[in-house]
């Protein structure tokens, strides 16, 4: 950019002028729009607030019970009351005095106060806060006592306090606008042509950027300018982000790999919960996860219809034989990468690294295809050249998307996939199998991901191996850390497998073997699992339905009825809680009906915070001489402060009549509260809030102990 | 000295709640034993004081907070007590067999008519023995007329003030004159028939025209004229053997008639026949009646209060009974003035049998028989034996509370001569219901009961366990409160089960109920009513919970609404996951949600339900293959088999066809999807990490 000094120099300082008063335009553009925006977010709210009211009133009315009264404001000059009237006099003579018959409510005792929370049943996992969202407000008096509480509070968080004005700073959205607005000045002032016109653009941006540099001291030109291409470019209509596969079901579904249009429904899975993108569990699955374990391959040895691919070449007679053959075949060397074409490790999914990928492997396999016949694992390629004419088909994006999908389930089962598919033959679908040959993967061979145990290992008497993985336990510290399924692919479970070093069991969620060492092996009581007698109970755990097979945890899912009495939390079978003022401060819960001794009462669901976060927030609550606390493990801490059950609102006694015990269930430290003794109807619940977890494995240990001989 | 004389009465004292009428003592309240465990022969002022202070510090309040509860249920409704009593006086007819709960209403309104009957429809018939003054020798000779005094009866009644009176308007109706012999020979049997006796109709006793009568007293006027020999004085001094001290103040008074010797002295007291409630105070019995001194009109103030003032100082009760001037006579009501003996024998502690609220007018009189019975009751004692403590001592209890305060270091004791509760002076009428009423109606306390020679003690401390829960009826607090006005029409009720009759297993009433236990005291010291005697609240609104909501858990759902609303937005924040994923996605995490699945083993179970719930919306809303995909992906992940896809899909399939014009709804789902497909193209605000900057997330963001 070559232009003169002097001349530079001038439109330097009307540039600068210039981007100063757009700015400040902007933002506060941005400030009224910003007050809009929570005018009317007030207003809908309120609007919903009402119309929640209208719908509480029409279902009490149906109820013949008192409405639910709104307040009204009430303006009145004075009111004041005879013996049974009230009487609103304005002072002016032409308002008439207003006359009502008074009525006076019955005083109704106050309740304790209660901050709002949010109920909940199971725990919920929240990322800890870098920024103060409020500034707790506890009273005059504690403020003036003590000035620096709020100060060290935002100290915390390092000065962020939510809500702060980022003056001074830019971000993309002013930047875009500025630029826009820049633009417009660039058009109106100077007539350029329009050639130039992209150059000049550029130069103003310079100069822009310049000015910003002296301002912002932040970012060079070069970056600027990228990042602004960056922002504007994807403003293009039409455009979905690189990631994401356009709708399977919808109109523009494109052909794409078994990955892509798995990927959204593999990497939000949560294999824990069940649930696509739960609450409790961050970690989401790895590759791993979903590779397929078990070699389940029904393959229809009937023909399905007229159009089934079996008629094609005589393939009825040959094939059960052939799968017989080809099952009992090596698990030959696969090519170096997997089904699934992504670089383990590789976290984030980027689309044409992937799609170079698989095109690089499909190769390596097209090459292995030539292989002679007793190499190949799949239908010898023979089978799959075409007697007849390729019947000419239109295959849709969606069809060929969904073939890839499904012949990565059922391989060479056509019937099944064409079933699937529904607008497609069978016959078709192994013509397009044919077709695709070069690129579709055949069954993986089971692949040793951790060695199973060693087979002498495997006769030994369950009680033993129980009792040494017990003892293996609760030999060291009390520090009890939370458990990450481990993802150590050919490696066993020893030392540096991360349950190991936590000394955490590996859980059906790792991706070891199930023949894994570390692996807990479940329990085979026939009785009630509520005595040390069963290695669950003994292990502070409980009973895992997928692994503990014989006492009921895994029967009965609909009735409360559960021979097994140690699978309480998971089921949430807890006990009917009732909220009541306490007896001994603020509110408390009772229960409803007697419970017998060591009987679940409820789990002691929160909010899971990190224990930094559990610090942070720890000041603002003892502040408040009341918190919600509780310890979880060396990882976590429960808070039900802002979301959990009734139980929070059980007190703290030195003479409880209820214990809290965390336990491990199915992979998840829960706390669960139990009943020290039998508790009667209408007692109100009191546990020991001193008893953490680490006690609670201390006092195991010390049993434990005594116990042996 | 006297380091704390009733008890009570310094707690009345210090209490502001109190009404006066309400916490006069009724019983005979001995201010006799105070012992304070650090002996002291003569403690000095502050001490007593300091333990006063620890005394009432302990005692006081809840004292107080009895007292007012007393008075404020006398004030609403006595029907409270009359409960209590049945079940205390009742308890042994409900073990009959033959149990009714009429024959219940029924015996109790006989008792009633019996007692009302008896009190009216009779005469008053008062025999007098003899008037005792020990200023006297007793008279030699009988046939002297110095031997006599002449009593006027009158019938006193006190009427309801009217609005222009000033006081309570005063009748007195004259019922007769009679000689009464003067220190008659107690040892020498008198014929009952020679004695004087006076007969007042019952009559009298009814409603007169004018005034509403509140009370009827009798008033004993003693005349005592013509004295003139002054020597009884001094031989008195040197017969009677009395304390000494008592001498000069009688000297005192005795030189004042001694002015003039031909005057005429003038004794009078008063008793109440029924009190303002109309409730009978005199039962049959003899009665022994202190006389007061009076020099001018006698009557003169009709509602100054009856204290023994001799010398200026007041003098307990009983002494005035030991030198009189006192007036003996025998009471009975007869159905006829001829009929003597029909009258139920008076029993000691009958006289305040109504229900213990009788003011303290009759306070001089007191029964002959009482002493006498206590003297018996201590001769028995002496041989009692362990398993006596265990049955009811039969004959009249004296029974000492023993306060226990400053951990239990301290003790003070008060002894009272009935069976009433000294805090709601309720008349248990028995030692065992007595024990009983004190440990259910005050459980601010803890009793003890512990036998004594000469009756029980009852040892009281304060129970550092009570909790303040309620221990009335739960329906009374269930009821709701702010319910009361406005109600459209009416209102459905909660339906309460009352139990009429029950059995429960009891154990026979005994006395070592109350023995103070080792072990379990705890659990004694809890309150003994147990169950939902409380108001509830709903934990989300914190509103009342009515009773006919207590049954359902309502707040304890596994997917509360907020939770459901939660896992949709966090879904619809995905920028990199396509609509028809985000649907199928939805759907299946509201039903893991209401289902609340735990194992693998119920995924295919699941998938199946999932169909069958979601199907035709499924089908409707053209999410056929995302669904699919979802199968399959459930099944990468090991949680469906195989079989379970085919099914699934199948069923969805049929689910499919039997859609009601499906081809139309199709196309409009079709169209509707579309639009969102479009809609869906937002702008991705900035790649890479800022992606949750605006609440926008992506799944590339989610892993780990």
């Amino acid at each position: 950019m070559g232009a003169p000094c002097h001349d530079k120099n001038t439109s330097e300082l009307c540039w600068r002028r210039r981007v100063k008063s757009e700015y400040m335009r902007l933002r506060q553009l941005k400030r009224f729009r910003r007050a809009d925006e929570v005018k009317s977010m007030f207003n809908s709210n309120r609007q919903r607030i009402l119309e929640r009211t209208d719908i509480l009133n029409a279902e009490w009315k149906t109820r013949r019970i008192q409405p639910v009264h709104i307040m009204t404001s009430v303006m009145c000059v004075c009111v004041w009351s005879c013996l049974l009237q009230c009487t609103v006099d304005s002072g002016f003579s032409e308002f008439s005095k207003q006359v009502i018959p008074l009525k006076t409510l019955n005083a109704v005792a106050s309740v304790p106060v209660m901050y709002s929370w949010s109920p909940l049943q199971q725990n919920f996992m929240v990322e800890d806060e870098t920024v103060l969202h409020n500034i707790p407000y506890m009273g005059d008096e504690i403020l003036d006592q003590d000035g620096t509480f709020i100060e060290e509070l935002i100290k915390n968080y390092d000065g962020k306090v939510h809500g702060d004005r980022e003056c001074g700073f830019i971000n993309d959205e002013i930047f875009v606008e500025l630029v826009g607005a820049l633009t417009q000045y660039s058009d109106n002032d100077d007539e350029d042509d329009d050639e130039e016109e992209q150059e000049f653009k550029l130069e103003k941006m310079e100069l822009c950027e310049n000015i910003f540099l002296s301002c912002l001291r932040s970012n060079c030109v070069c970056v600027c300018e990228i990042r602004y291409k960056e922002l504007t470019e994807p403003q293009l209509p039409g455009a979905l982000p690189p990631e994401c596969t356009p709708n399977m079901d919808g109109p523009n579904a494109r052909s794409v790999q078994r990955e892509q249009s798995l990927h959204s429904f593999h990497t939000l899975f949560c294999r824990r919960c069940f649930k696509y993108d739960c609450f409790l569990h961050p970690f989401h699955a790895t590759p791993n996860t979903y590779k397929r374990k078990n070699m389940e391959n029904l393959v229809d040895s009937k023909p399905c219809g007229d159009e089934c691919y079996m008629y094609l070449d005589g393939l009825v007679r040959e094939y059960p034989d052939g799968m017989a053959t080809e099952r009992s075949k090596t698990p030959s060397k696969r090519p170096v990468s997997r089904r699934r074409g992504r670089p383990i490790g590789n976290s984030t999914y980027t689309r044409a690294p992937a799609k170079h990928h698989t095109q690089s492997y499909a190769h390596t396999n097209h090459c292995l295809l030539c292989n002679p016949e007793g190499n190949s694992r799949c239908q010898t390629p023979v089978k799959l050249k075409l007697t007849c004419d390729p019947q000419v088909v239109d295959w849709s994006g969606a069809e060929a998307s969904l073939f890839r999908v499904l012949i990565g389930t059922y391989y060479d089962n056509y019937c099944a996939i064409a079933r699937l598919i529904g607008t497609k033959t069978c016959r078709q679908v192994y013509e397009f199998r044919v077709k695709e040959s070069s690129i579709i993967a055949r069954a993986p061979a089971e692949d040793e991901d951790t060695p199973p145990r060693k087979k002498k290992r495997k006769h030994r008497l369950w009680a033993t191996h129980c009792r040494k993985i017990q003892l293996k336990k609760d030999g060291s510290s009390n520090h009890v850390y939370n458990y990450q399924p481990c993802d150590h692919p050919r490696q066993p479970c020893d030392s540096s497998c991360p349950c190991v070093t936590a000394q955490n069991f590996c859980e059906k969620f790792c991706q070891c073997s199930s023949e894994c060492q570390n692996r807990f092996p479940g329990c085979r009581c026939k009785a009630q699992c509520n005595t040390k007698q069963c290695p669950c109970y003994l292990a502070v755990r409980e009973c895992d339905p997928d692994l503990c097979l014989t006492c009921g945890a895994a029967e009965h899912w609909d009735s409360k009825n559960v021979s097994c009495k140690n699978c309480s939390i998971q089921r949430g079978a807890k006990k009917h809680l009732l909220l009541a003022p306490s007896d001994v401060a603020g509110w408390g819960i009772f229960i409803k009906e007697p419970v017998q001794k060591n009987e679940f009462i409820s789990e002691y669901c929160g909010e899971i915070i990190s224990q930094d976060e559990a610090d942070r927030r720890g000041k603002v609550y003892d502040k408040y001489m009341c918190s919600f606390l509780f310890n979880l493990n060396n990882d976590f801490v429960v808070d039900a402060t802002r979301k959990g059950n009734k139980i929070r609102f059980a007190n703290h006694s030195v003479h409880p009549n209820c214990y809290a015990k965390v336990m491990m269930v199915n992979g998840d430290h829960r706390i669960g509260i139990f009943a020290k003794r039998t508790i009667q109807t209408g007692e109100e619940l009191f546990f020991d809030y001193r008893y953490s977890q680490a006690d609670a494995l201390k006092y195991v240990g010390i049993e434990r102990e005594s116990e042996m001989p | 000295m006297f380091v704390s004389s009733a008890w009570m009465h310094h707690l009345q004292h210090s209490g502001k709640v109190m009404s006066g009428t309400s916490c006069k003592a009724n019983g005979a309240v001995y201010p006799a034993s105070t012992t304070v465990m650090t002996t002291v022969k003569k403690p000095k002022m502050e001490q007593i004081q300091a333990d006063h202070e620890l005394f009432l510090q302990a005692f006081e309040k809840p004292t107080q907070i009895y007292r007012f509860l007393r008075t404020r249920n006398l004030i609403a409704v006595s029907k409270y007590y009359i409960h209590n009593i049945h079940i205390y006086i009742m308890y042994r007819s409900f073990r009959k067999k033959t149990f009714k709960v009429d024959d219940m209403l029924l015996r109790v309104e006989k008792m009633k008519g019996e007692q009302e009957s008896h009190s009216l429809s009779s005469h008053l018939q008062l025999t007098f023995t003899g008037f005792f003054h020990k200023d006297e020798k007793p008279s030699q000779n009988s046939e002297n007329e110095q031997g006599s005094v002449s009593l006027e009866v009158l019938l006193v009644k006190v009427c309801h003030k009217k609005r222009k009176d000033v006081s309570c308007p005063v009748k007195q109706v004259p019922t007769g004159k009679k000689q009464v012999p003067l220190n008659p020979d107690c040892s020498k049997q008198t014929k009952p028939g020679s004695l004087p006796s006076l007969l007042v109709s019952s009559n009298e006793f009814e409603p007169s025209n004018s005034h509403m009568v509140k009370s009827y007293s009798l008033l004993f006027r003693v005349l005592r004229t013509g004295r003139r020999g002054m020597n009884g004085l001094v031989n008195g001094e040197a017969n009677e053997n009395i304390d000494v001290t008592e001498v000069p103040s009688r000297k005192k008074r005795s030189s004042t008639h001694r002015e003039d010797g031909e005057t005429t002295e003038t004794f009078v007291a008063q008793m109440t026949v029924f009190d303002k409630n109309r409730r009978l105070q005199l039962l049959d019995g003899e009665y022994e009646v202190s006389m007061q001194g009076m020099e001018d009109c006698p009557v003169s103030k009709k509602r100054a209060t009856w204290e023994t003032i001799l010398d200026g100082k007041r003098l307990p009760p009983f002494e005035t009974f030991s030198q009189g001037p006192t007036l003996q006579f025998t009471l009975r009501w007869t159905g006829d003035a001829s009929d003597k003996s029909t009258a139920p024998v008076a029993k000691p502690l009958a006289t305040r049998n109504s229900d213990g609220s009788s003011p303290m007018e009759s306070r001089p009189s007191t029964l002959k028989s009482a002493p006498l019975a206590v003297k018996a009751s201590v001769s028995t004692d002496i041989q009692m034996k362990k398993e006596q403590i265990l049955c009811e001592p039969r004959q009249k209890l004296r029974i000492f509370y023993q306060f226990l305060y400053n951990n239990n270091t301290r003790q003070q004791t008060e002894a009272r001569d009935d069976l009433h509760c000294p805090w709601c002076t309720l008349n248990c009428r028995k030692l065992y219901s007595l024990l009983k009423h004190l440990k259910q109606s005050h459980s601010r306390f803890i009793f003890n009961y512990v036998p004594h020679p000469k009756g029980a003690r009852i040892d009281v401390s304060i129970n550092e366990c009570y909790d303040g829960s309620y221990v009335g009826n739960p329906q009374d607090i269930h009821s709701q409160p702010g319910f009361a006005f406005s109600r459209n029409g009416p209102v459905k009720r909660t339906a309460v089960t009352h139990v009429l009759v029950c059995r429960p297993k009891r154990t026979k009433p005994s006395l070592s109920e109350f023995l103070e236990s080792e072990d379990g005291e705890l659990e004694q010291q809890r309150t003994y009513v147990s169950g939902h005697n409380r108001l509830y609240f709903h934990s989300d609104s914190c509103m009342p919970l009515r009773p006919q909501e207590m049954d359902v858990d309502s707040e304890d759902e596994r997917d509360p609404e907020w939770l459901r609303e939660k896992t949709a937005t966090q879904l619809e924040e995905f920028t990199d996951v396509n609509e028809g994923e985000k649907e199928v996605m939805k759907l299946w995490n509201l039903h893991v949600m209401k289902h609340g699945f735990i194992a693998d083993n119920q995924m295919n179970q699941a998938s199946m339900q999932f169909v069958e719930k979601c199907g035709a919306y499924i089908a409707r809303r053209n999410l056929c293959r995302n669904f699919l995909l979802h199968l399959v992906s459930m099944h990468d992940f090991n949680l469906v088999s195989v079989a379970t896809i085919d099914r699934a899909m199948s069923r969805l399939r049929h689910i499919q066809e039997e859609l009601p014009d499906a081809g139309a709804d199709d196309q409009a789902d079709r169209a509707l999807m579309e639009g969102a497909c479009n809609g869906t193209a937002i702008a991705c605000s900035s790649g890479g990490g800022g992606g949750t900057k605006h609440g926008k997330r992506t799944k590339s963001s989610v892993t780990d």
